[in-house]
């Protein structure tokens, strides 16, 4: 009995996580497309492949998640993509980003043509002149540090949207009274009518 | 054991809100007035259960209690277990609107079933021999619960085999702890309340 408990351990021990919810989130970093997959427990979805493709459903590419659960996708197409994944056990993570923004990160207009370019014009303009005085690599390296920086704190405000506490709990409980307590006053209504 | 938004192929989704709707009427009916503060703490009990996390390993699973909700209340669990998958789905994200139906056929259906198969063990032995079947009927429905999660997956595509392990094996440790929870639930309902198995439970 003992060794087959151990073998059912075993057994369970390398299984995904079986979590609640996934969280998925993708946002422009640079000239590509980053992402991150994880779980609303924390864990993060590690090399788990990631099908992105277009407005039309035709497949743009695809891309593997690293150990932290990120990916970076490059876009070739100023158009919509989706990011879709699945992760097995009924847990998927879709997550797609406007061509706008796809456009924006290649440094091109919507309509205009297919050309991955490394800075936009437009990062340029929004800079202004505190970055007049900066070359292109220096840019690069700020913008990497900044993400950098700012990736824990993505982190744990997509942790903190996941968070129930306590007030939402007894809302739920409240709703729970409320509607069976409704139950019980149509139910009774109706033996009293009787 | 919450399905997402966009995990079902529509038939499934649309099969399942169907198959869950009759299961709420013929629920609505079963409910009197002595069953509906029962069927209302139960589903309480349901929305917070989830929020009880068991690890096990590198990953965790939740407490379910559908099989209790299913021997104390019969079709009445539907209602219950809706409420609270509702509030879930409302509430915490878990699962989502539109597979509304197809989860609460996958986890009030087992419960439907445990009630009926093991209700009548409970109402025949001692107070310990009924605790003991209830256990069993509180893992029986978890059981089944993952192995209908897993055709909901296979039916839209996914193996069928790969996709029912994978859940029933996690969901192993739960149904341990739901076994002994339900028993003791059981064993105090038959001590404290011992009416609330005594009467059948009507269709």
């Amino acid at each position: 009995m003992t060794r087959l408990t151990l073998i059912l351990m075993l057994v369970c021990a390398p299984l995904p996580a079986v979590a609640h919810k996934v969280i998925a989130g993708v946002f422009a970093s640079g000239s590509a497309i980053e992402g991150e997959i994880g779980f609303s427990n924390g864990d993060m979805a590690v090399d788990q492949e990631v099908v992105v493709t277009g407005p039309d459903g035709a497949e743009l590419g695809r891309t593997i998640t690293d150990a932290d659960g990120f990916f970076v996708y490059t876009p070739t197409a100023p158009v919509a993509h989706r990011f879709f994944a699945d992760l097995g056990a009924g847990h998927v993570a879709d997550v797609s980003m406007p061509a706008k923004d796809v456009a924006k990160i290649m440094g091109v207009a919507v309509s205009d043509q297919a050309d991955p370019a490394p800075v936009s014009d437009e990062a340029v303009a929004l800079c202004g002149a505190t970055a007049a005085g900066l070359t292109d690599e220096e840019r690069q390296a700020i913008a990497e540090a900044v993400r950098d920086e700012m990736r824990p704190l993505r982190r744990e405000i997509a942790a903190y949207r996941e968070q129930n506490d306590f007030q939402t709990i007894l809302g739920g409980i409240g709703y729970i009274i409320g509607l069976f307590g409704l139950g019980f006053y149509l139910a009774a209504r109706r033996k009293l009518a009787d | 054991m919450h399905i997402v938004d966009g995990a079902l192929s529509n038939p499934v989704v649309i099969g399942g809100a169907v198959a869950a709707a009759g299961g709420i009427y013929m629920g609505l009916r079963s409910l009197d007035l002595e069953r509906i503060p029962t069927a209302g703490v139960l589903s309480a009990s349901f929305f917070v259960a989830s929020l009880i996390h068991v690890p096990i390993g590198p990953s965790s699973v939740h407490l379910i209690l559908n099989g209790l909700a299913g021997l104390l209340l019969g079709w009445a669990a539907f209602p219950a277990l809706f409420v609270g998958l509702l509030l879930q789905a409302v509430f915490f994200g878990f699962g989502g609107l539109t597979v509304l139906g197809i989860n609460t056929l996958n986890i009030a259906l087992p419960a439907v079933l445990a009630g009926l198969l093991f209700r009548p063990m409970i109402r025949r032995g001692s107070p310990v021999a009924g605790a003991i079947w209830g256990g069993i009927g509180g893992a029986f429905a978890i059981a089944l619960t993952t192995i209908m999660v897993g055709a909901s997956l296979a039916l839209s595509g996914d193996q069928f085999l790969p996709a029912a392990k994978l859940v029933f094996f996690a969901h192993i440790p739960v149904m341990v702890i739901e076994a002994l929870l339900t028993g003791f639930a059981v064993l105090l309902a038959i001590k404290v309340k011992p009416d609330l198995f005594v009467r059948e439970v009507a269709a």
